[in-house]
């Protein structure tokens, strides 16, 4: 069942063109930045690690920042707009499968699904990687609590931190799959929507 | 052809400063109450073992330089690379007395246990300018 | 339209999937790693204490631990490196002035964290850090190899250690290859 309504409180709608603003300044500088940083974070590795350490800050400060604003955002921003239970989820994904999804203005079931891993695939590597930054570089907030850690655990952290950062990697790659499969079948650019903040009006 | 006889030239010049050099040096040590001195002498004191402080091992200047010291050397703990003693493989070995005196100063300690006599070292100085 | 998006999102696809190969090469193509530690910069030290093995970096230690080498020269690891005066304050001087304990880089102030030595002449590889760094390097590799000897010839698997470059992506070991962490 078609669902997606338009509340005119709380999106801007251009009455010329038919479209309307889904996603706030605030949440696009808070995508194209987490998306950044990751890039730098993934490629830098230990190669530059000043870098990779900062890249990583950002990260969880950013999360921190979206985590709020999902809360008291406006509402494309909002948790409450898009994070559903797993039936919902795997009801939509079957009908993306069987190319008869819904469109969705803000986030769709799936898409909803994919923030709530990617945050908290991300989280948990950059908390990790804090873990090794204290427990094998002896550098950082963490290093009093880790560095005295023994060499195997700090490098079994490592590992681990190395894992998740991979993880997050494929759930990227997942995402943009996603992306592009809900493009094509709505007929639409979803990449140049988290750029402008704007998409056709109405389902369809 | 021009350029040939530029190296040569400077290779002349280069040989008769790391000869001349030597020959300062030997002087010091006449000047000191040495000599004569001989290569051979310099020669075969080169491979002489000494016990070394501990009593672990024995040491000797082929230790780190090699016997023919015409190739290059290494050091005996850290395997680094030395340049060879010979003046005729190295002009510029001697051309700096300061620093061969440092030089015999650790280096004789090292290996014999106390600083090397004029003499010894003027029969080294030998033996490195006749190789 | 749609053709524009396919294509870009392939772009990004394509760039973000090129992460994940090998690292070796490929990385070494794109990406200049920095320093470590900060290169050897004075004349003196180089050539005086280069002159028998690897010129360690100043931040390869703490201040303290370069103040007890400079203080017992005479016994210098089982060799006599006594300096003339004038050298040794020079070398004195910028070691302390380049140590461990007041770098800016993360990974050479990680080498002053640990308990003194006490008496025992210091080492670097006995840093906390270098043996965390060092852990998984099995011994044969490294003492019963007859062309690196010692943890202490940085210089023989650390390709790039003369830069003050130590990253595990630099590091070849003779007769085994590169260091596949």
């Amino acid at each position: 069942m078609h669902e997606t309504i338009l509340h005119s409180h709380d999106t801007i709608h251009d009455p010329k063109s038919n479209m309307v603003r889904v996603w706030d300044p605030l949440l696009r500088l808070f995508h194209w930045s987490l998306a950044g940083s990751f890039a730098i974070a993934f490629v830098t590795e230990d190669d530059l690690l000043v870098l990779h350490v900062w890249a990583g800050y950002l990260i969880l400060g950013l999360i921190m920042i979206r985590v709020l604003w999902g809360f008291i955002g406006p509402r494309h921003a909002r948790w409450s707009d898009f994070v559903k239970e797993p039936a919902e989820i795997f009801t939509y994904l079957k009908a993306v499968i069987q190319s008869r999804a819904a469109r969705h203005l803000g986030h769709n079931p799936a898409g909803g699904a994919m923030v709530v891993a990617l945050m908290l695939s991300l989280t948990v590597t950059g908390l990790t990687g804090l873990a090794v930054y204290g427990a094998q570089e002896l550098s950082g907030p963490m290093a009093p609590l880790f560095s005295g850690l023994s060499e195997g655990w700090a490098h079994a952290l490592e590992d681990i931190h190395e894992v998740l950062a991979n993880l997050t990697l494929l759930l990227v790659l997942l995402h943009l799959v996603g992306v592009a499969l809900a493009s094509l079948q709505h007929r639409e650019n979803l990449v140049r929507a988290m750029v402008t903040g704007l998409k056709r009006s109405g389902t369809e | 052809m021009k350029t040939n006889i530029t190296f040569a030239i400077a290779g002349v010049v280069a040989t008769s400063m790391a000869y001349g050099s030597a020959v300062n040096l030997i002087e010091g040590y006449r000047n000191a109450g040495a000599g004569p001195f001989s290569p051979d002498a310099g020669g075969s004191a080169w491979t002489q073992q000494h016990q070394s402080s501990s009593g672990v091992d024995t040491r000797s200047c082929s230790s780190c330089h090699g016997t023919d010291i015409t190739q290059p050397g290494r050091h005996v703990r850290t395997g680094k690379p030395i340049e060879p003693m010979a003046v005729s493989m190295s002009p510029a070995r001697l051309s700096d007395p300061k620093k061969v005196e440092k030089w015999f100063r650790r280096n004789c300690r090292w290996t014999l246990g106390r600083e090397c006599t004029p003499q010894e070292k003027g029969d080294f100085i030998q033996f490195m300018t006749s190789q | 339209m749609g053709i524009l998006s396919i294509a870009s999102i392939g772009a990004v696809m394509s760039s973000s999937e090129s992460d994940d190969h090998e690292h070796g090469s490929f990385r070494g193509a794109w990406l200049e790693s920095r320093a470590d530690v900060r290169p050897v910069d004075n004349e003196t030290y180089q050539s005086e204490c280069g002159g028998c093995h690897f010129a360690y970096q100043a931040g390869l230690l703490p201040g303290q631990d370069w103040q007890r080498i400079m203080d017992s020269l005479v016994e210098h690891y089982g060799d006599d490196a006594t300096l003339d005066e004038l050298q040794a304050t020079e070398i004195r001087g910028y070691l302390l002035d380049n140590a461990a304990d007041g770098s800016r880089l993360p990974r050479a102030r990680a080498f002053s964290v640990g308990s003194d030595t006490g008496d025992v002449l210091p080492r670097i590889t006995n840093r906390r850090y270098f043996q965390r760094e060092h852990y998984e390097i099995p011994k044969r590799v490294v003492r019963g190899n007859a062309e690196v000897g010692s943890f202490s010839n940085c210089q023989v698997c650390h390709s790039t250690a003369d830069a003050g470059i130590y990253n595990e992506h630099q590091v070849v070991i003779p007769g085994f290859g590169k260091w596949d962490d």
